[in-house]
């Protein structure tokens, strides 16, 4: 409950927390390219910087897809703030994302 | 492309002689098969005697947990976690979580990644990817469920894996936009389907392609067992059948007479009787013997228990106990509703395995049929007669008849052509006295008396009396070569009398049930009024 609390501290102070992602991607096909690119641009727009992306290519490192369970990519695993979360695809569907990641959408009532 | 077709074996008992060999090497098969069908079953047996036979195998499920594949192999005895840890197999969860949340596309490129580069590792030769349909469920649009197809079998052909692809079919008669897709990738189909007849289930297996190979046609019975997947062909009954061997004796010096010096050894004989005539006691007589000359006999029984069986022979002068005891005869007993033919045939199976007997007995054919009806009854006979005449052993069946002449009843339940020797066992009332006749219906490769002979069934055995002159007369040379060939042709009149009696029956039998719910009907509409009808009240029916 600890890290709630201090969550909700900090959404109070108006400071986003920090996000940790790992993104699972299959080499330069078109749907990770993409996604990379959403990725930065909401990282840099929504989040404020105030994320880390850890970015690991399945063909090179297939014992972590086993380790998390990664069978489709590109997925998104939002490792913190919790609870941890899945999100898998090229996040075109930008609504969604900005949800899963528990944000509003634009020009939503966000403070 | 008939040439250098590799297989691989899948060390399934059974399926390796349908499919000639075994699955195309480093190509791909497709099962087809519902709920029920037993396929992830046979996709992980595969996997996992392949692992033993030294290839490694890995295993993409979409629908059950790791730990549930585990546990339900361990019920079958197959200890998967130590295969594991030798790296001789990989299970992998590829079931999507159910809160992933989607946005936008995305493919199953993880999932090749992880099995390319665990093959790599493990230098699997095997992979069975288990409900694929599942995980194309994922995909909305048909387009895409085609490219991921594609992604797929483009790695599978590379990769040089023998593949197993499972698939379900489309419930209900729907039709599935995938499934030319899965008949298209596999070089060889195989459907498999779990159905349920008079309350007994039944189990089936078909394979319906196979790419520049010969295979079974039929449709295959299989059975779960509790070591795993058993089936048998039923076409390649008669290819490894032993010739008929020596002469041995019935244990009854005069039928020996009349049989030219016996039964023949790795002969199927048949005792067809009505309740009474003493057929179990014939059969018990020959088996005391065999046993008493150390040969081992299993003795299948569907009618009555060992010791019943044992206490009624035994009033005929049969002692049965002491072989029993000695290891020489072993009792299977159980009723045919008990379970399904299949499950019969695997523990005769086992049974023989086991005692390696010369002879094995069925007391009675004409029960098999509560085992899920004619057609699992004949199965069950057709593969249990196979298995013993590909090891040469004699077998002896013995055939219950309900009416005196009815001789579509004689031949068994559509088996005749499997059937060496017939004796059949009448009796007839003259003179207030019953009298018991015994006659040889036919022998194949030995010569025999075609006279019936009279017999009784004493405290000390079956006596055969002397020659019976009621029909016929005594035949020798020319006489009895010339009532061969009237035999032959009597019974071929016979197998037509057997089909057309057969036809009959079945319309006898719709019209007794049109006339029951005709029946049924008027006593709805006249209610209580049916059992007292006033003598107007017939008025309209007559």
């Amino acid at each position: 409950m600890k890290p709630n609390k201090a969550q909700s501290a900090q959404e109070k102070s108006g400071a986003p927390p920090l996000y940790r992602l790992r993104l699972f991607i299959a080499g330069d096909e078109p749907n990770s390219a993409q996604t990379k690119v959403v990725l930065t641009r909401l990282c840099d727009k929504r989040l404020r910087g105030r994320c880390e992306i850890q970015i690991v290519d399945v063909f090179e490192d297939y014992q972590a897809a086993i380790d998390y369970g990664v069978s489709v990519v590109p997925a998104l695993i939002v490792e913190s703030p919790p609870p941890v979360r899945t999100i898998v695809g090229s996040l075109s569907d930008e609504d969604k994302a900005l949800a899963a990641l528990g944000l509003a959408k634009e020009g939503g009532h966000e403070r | 492309m008939r040439v250098n077709l590799e297989k691989v074996p899948t060390h399934i008992r059974g399926l390796d002689d349908i499919l000639e060999g075994g699955l195309p090497r480093g190509r791909t098969t497709v099962i087809n098969g519902g709920a029920g069908s037993g396929k992830t079953l046979l996709a992980m047996e595969f996997l996992y005697r392949g692992a033993l036979a030294g290839e490694p195998g890995i295993f993409i499920s979409f629908e059950e947990s790791t730990e549930q594949l585990r546990q339900n192999a361990a019920a079958l005895g197959w200890d998967l976690p130590a295969l594991e840890q030798e790296n001789r197999l990989f299970l992998l969860d590829g079931r999507i979580k159910s809160d992933t949340l989607i946005s936008g596309k995305f493919s199953l490129k993880g999932l090749l990644a992880i099995a390319a580069g665990k093959s790599r590792e493990m230098g699997a030769k095997r992979i069975v990817i288990d409900a694929l349909e599942v995980a194309l469920r994922l995909f909305d649009e048909p387009r895409q469920v085609r490219s991921e197809i594609h992604l797929l079998n483009d790695w599978l052909q590379q990769a040089g894996l023998s593949v197993i692809l499972t698939v379900r079919p489309p419930s209900r008669g729907g039709v599935s936009i995938y499934e030319d897709f899965f008949e298209s990738m596999g070089d060889c189909v195989i459907v498999m389907d779990a159905r349920v007849a008079d309350q007994i289930s039944t189990r089936r297996l078909r394979v319906v392609k196979y790419r520049g190979s010969g295979f079974g046609r039929n449709e295959y019975p299989y059975v779960i067992t509790n070591n795993g997947i058993h089936t048998a062909p039923i076409s390649t009954v008669g290819l490894r059948h032993k010739p008929l061997g020596e002469k041995i004796t019935t244990g009854i010096p005069r039928l020996d007479e009349v049989l030219d010096g016996g039964y023949r050894r790795a002969s199927c004989v048949l005792f067809a009787g009505m309740p009474g005539t003493g057929k179990t006691i014939l059969c018990s007589t020959f088996v005391a013997a065999a046993c008493s000359r150390g040969e081992r006999t299993l003795y299948i029984s569907f009618e009555e228990s060992e010791a019943a069986l044992v206490e009624n022979v035994l009033s005929a002068g049969v002692a049965l106990r002491p072989h029993i005891e000695s290891g020489h005869l072993r009792l299977l007993a159980s009723f045919p509703e008990a379970m399904g033919a299949e499950e019969h045939y695997s523990r005769a199976l086992e049974a023989i395995e086991e005692l390696s007997p010369a002879h094995v007995v069925v007391d009675a054919i004409s029960a098999c049929e509560r085992m899920g009806g004619k057609q699992a009854a004949f199965e069950y006979l057709m593969r249990l007669l196979n298995a013993c005449k590909e090891r040469g052993i004699t077998v002896l069946l013995v055939n219950q008849t309900i009416r005196k002449d009815d001789f579509s009843e004689i031949s068994g339940i559509g088996i005749s052509s499997m059937v060496d020797t017939v004796v059949r066992l009448t009796y007839k009332e003259d003179y207030g006295e019953i009298t018991r006749l015994l006659h040889i219906l036919k022998s194949r490769g030995s010569r025999h008396s075609n006279q019936k002979r009279e017999y009784v069934i004493t405290d000390d055995a079956i006596q055969i009396r002397d020659l019976y002159f009621g029909e016929g007369e005594v035949l020798t040379g020319a006489a009895r070569q010339v009532q061969e060939a009237k035999d032959l042709a009597e019974a071929q009149r016979l197998d037509y009398d057997i089909q057309t009696k057969e036809l009959e029956l079945k319309q006898l039998h719709l019209i007794r049930e049109q006339m029951n719910s005709g029946f049924a009907a008027r006593t709805a509409i006249r209610g209580g009024k049916a059992f007292r009808r006033r003598p107007d009240d017939s008025g309209g029916e007559r």
